[in-house]
């Protein structure tokens, strides 16, 4: 196993009153594996609008050795909240963050396993096609859904948020599954036209143009959607559900999303 | 005393374009014609920056144009992560320069439909617009839908002229003809004027929306009884309003863009309009505010391909509201330096924003002094487009137009303002380089 450890430096993201934002989307096991430890100290990343030595910005250390990228971790330290795009287009080994990060971490990520021991900013695995993404705070906004101007996000994979996730998540989700141990905020899977959402808690305007997939509510729906249809109470798990289909909104013929809750 | 005609009002949106304007024998303007209150006082003028200056011990010290665009220059190209921002109350050929300053220091630039009607465009990227521009909705509009906007207030020439109460082409009897609707969290004075007030429950307009789409599209039986505090019987009331009309338009304005589910509120307009269509010809359009924050999107989208919100710092345009918005930089404190155009985001923008601003250096260009100069580390006078100036500008309706100069000016044009930090960046860069 070979492990590669980045602690950010204390104030290293400072520039004048602000804190600039560093983009470590190079720093993946995929992409790292195979690199001495000068090659790695020396990638640049983008700080702002200047690309700097990883060095300036994290003391990087490395150890053991890996005969794949399925056998490289990479850990990150310190405070990441200004870090973004962790584990962006990842496609094995595993990436554990230490503390919260920023937006869009695991963001078109197709394989490997990125653990978050916080919570995670917005657009977290957006896009996502493979590999597991857990969060063990909340999740911001867009979680799982796709950049501006694309039509389908989440194709695959799976996800699990321990706390509670933000508005819109799973825009435009068409496959894998997602599971949020809290509350979801307004509009989970909208326009979700594949895959399935787990929500433990509650959920406000879940559903909105769904066009196909599945979305669980266990706790209380905030909002429903007018233009959703009853069908029936189903049993899942000796639990009660009653069984809508939708959205009407787009019309009855694509109207082929289920939204089950909780009696 | 020179009697101008036809001259065109740079403030709102509606760009109104029948205005005259009296110019005495010292250059100086003394009359104003048929614009509203707003605009007449845009155009007559009112106090101005007087002179460039810096501040210096925390005083702003006059100074000369040269000396002010020098320090501006020096603040953007040693910024990591600079903002420049404003640009709606200034012509296209400004924002052009503004689109070049940006990509040659790696700027986020953004303007002030990101906080105003930014959502609007987020939804018609992802549902497209069926549109038309206000003449046809003059000649051909028998219903005039006002959905979370009061044109009483904010448009206060827009009925008058484009919509509910103009005579047109196949309306020749104004109002006669047309049937007026509003919808909103309170009954506004624009309201009071409608055939028809619908009151949605605050942050409800996305269910309105769906379920006035799943009744058009002929699925009645599975809307309830009530939606967000609107009665079903008035839903079908509305639904069949437009299905027996020759030609809807739906104005819709910041109580949509900005409240519940924001622009995906738009997207449902839209997509609203969109089932209408099914019965009848609808469109939609956003009341735009600044009378050319249009203009800034069009340019924007043809330089970069987006259009607004955009950070060039990695060498090519990202767009990502949210992330990259002027609000979002400054709330999440990332921004390092700003330049500030024609507009005022101390006092429109959420304190914790104006706080970071007040913090980092600022560069403002404006003809007034407003609340940001307040902050502002240097401060550059411009001359007032439309009327000291000329240039092009988009109505709300992305009609393009030219607004005119009418009286000369002590005061540099903002384009030419952006062109010479522009030139004073790439010195210093070229001086870096060696
Ligand atoms: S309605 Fe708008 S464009 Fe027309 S005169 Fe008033 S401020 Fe000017």
């Amino acid at each position: 196993m070979r492990q590669i450890v980045f602690k950010l430096r204390d104030g290293a993201l400072r520039s004048g009153a602000a804190e600039v934002p560093v983009d470590v989307s190079p720093l993946t096991p995929d992409k790292l594996f195979g690199e001495g430890e000068d090659e790695i100290k020396s990638t640049k990343v983008w700080w702002g609008n200047r690309q700097e030595n990883v060095e300036r910005i994290f003391e990087v250390s490395v150890s053991g050795d890996a005969s794949g990228a399925e056998e490289v971790k990479v850990v990150f330290e310190g405070e990441l909240r200004k870090v973004k795009r962790i584990g962006y287009e990842m496609s094995a080994g595993e990436i554990v963050a230490e503390g919260s990060v920023g937006m869009h971490c695991g963001a078109r990520m197709r394989g490997g396993r990125i653990t978050v021991n916080g919570s995670a900013d917005c657009w977290a695995g957006c896009e996502m096609h493979g590999g597991t993404l857990i969060i063990e705070g909340d999740a911001g906004d867009n979680l799982c859904a796709c950049y501006r101007g694309e039509t389908t996000g989440m194709t695959g994979g799976t996800v699990v948020v321990k706390g509670n996730a933000g508005e819109c998540i799973a825009q435009y989700m068409a496959g894998g599954e997602i599971t949020v141990r809290g509350n979801a905020d307004m509009l989970a899977g909208l326009d979700m036209k594949g895959g399935k959402i787990v929500i433990e808690g509650d959920a406000v305007m879940p559903g909105a143009n769904m066009s196909g997939g599945e979305i669980i509510v266990k706790g209380k729906v905030i909002d429903m959607m007018p233009s959703f249809k009853y069908e029936e109470t189903v049993t899942i798990d000796g639990e009660e559900y009653k069984k809508y289909r939708g959205d009407f909104a787009i019309g009855e013929k694509k109207a082929k999303g289920t939204l089950l809750i909780r009696s | 005393m020179a009697v101008y005609t036809d001259v065109l009002c740079p403030f709102c949106g509606c760009i109104c374009d029948d205005i005259v304007v009296e110019v005495g024998e010292d250059g100086k303007i003394t009359k104003v014609k048929g614009a509203c209150a707003i605009g007449r006082s845009k155009i007559m003028g009112h106090d101005r920056m007087e002179s460039p200056a810096i501040r210096e011990d925390g005083e702003l010290r006059d100074c000369s144009y040269d000396e002010a665009i020098k320090r501006a220059a020096e603040i953007l190209a040693d910024a990591r992560r600079p903002l420049l921002y404003g640009w709606s109350s200034t012509v296209c050929e400004t924002d052009r320069a503004g689109v070049e300053l940006a990509v040659e220091i790696g700027a986020i630039i953004d303007n002030t439909a990101s906080v105003c009607h930014g959502p609007s465009i987020l939804a018609i990227q992802d549902v497209g617009l069926p549109s038309c521009t206000l003449g046809q909705i003059r000649n051909r509009a028998d219903i005039v839908i006002y959905w979370g906007s009061n044109p009483v207030f904010a448009h206060p020439n827009h009925m008058k002229r484009y919509s509910y109460l103009s005579k047109g082409r196949f309306t020749p009897g104004g109002k006669k003809d047309r049937k007026m609707v509003v919808v909103d969290v309170r009954e506004t004075k624009s309201a009071k004027l409608a055939d028809l007030f619908v009151k949605v429950r605050p942050g409800g307009d996305f269910l309105v929306f769906s379920a006035l789409r799943a009744i058009l599209r002929g699925h009645e039986d599975v809307v309830p009884d009530e939606v967000a505090g609107v009665e079903k019987k008035d839903l079908l009331s509305l639904a069949e309003m437009i299905k027996n009309a020759n030609f809807i338009i739906t104005f819709f304005g910041m109580g949509v863009t900005h409240s519940g589910a924001r622009h995906n509120n738009i997207a449902n307009a839209i997509e609203f309009t969109r089932a209408a269509h099914l019965h009848t010809k609808a469109t939609i359009m956003p009341m735009r505010g600044h009378y050319n924050v249009n203009g800034f999107n069009q340019v924007c989208t043809w330089l970069l391909g987006y259009p607004f919100s955009i950070d060039l710092s990695q060498g090519y345009p990202w767009y990502n509201p949210g992330e990259t918005g002027a609000v979002d930089v400054l709330v999440h404190g990332e921004c390092d330096a700003a330049l500030i155009i024609s507009s005022d985001p101390a006092s429109h923008f959420p304190a914790d924003a104006v706080r970071h601003l007040a913090r980092i250096p600022v560069i403002q260009i404006d003809p007034y002094p407003n609340p940001t100069t307040e902050f502002a580390d240097v401060v550059i006078p411009s001359a007032i487009c439309g009327v000291e100036a000329e240039g092009s500008v988009y109505r709300m309706d992305s009609v393009p137009l030219r607004v005119r100069k009418i009286v000369d000016s002590k005061f540099m044009a903002d384009e030419e303002i952006i062109r010479r930090i522009l030139e004073e960046v790439r010195a210093i860069k070229e001086k870096e380089g060696e």
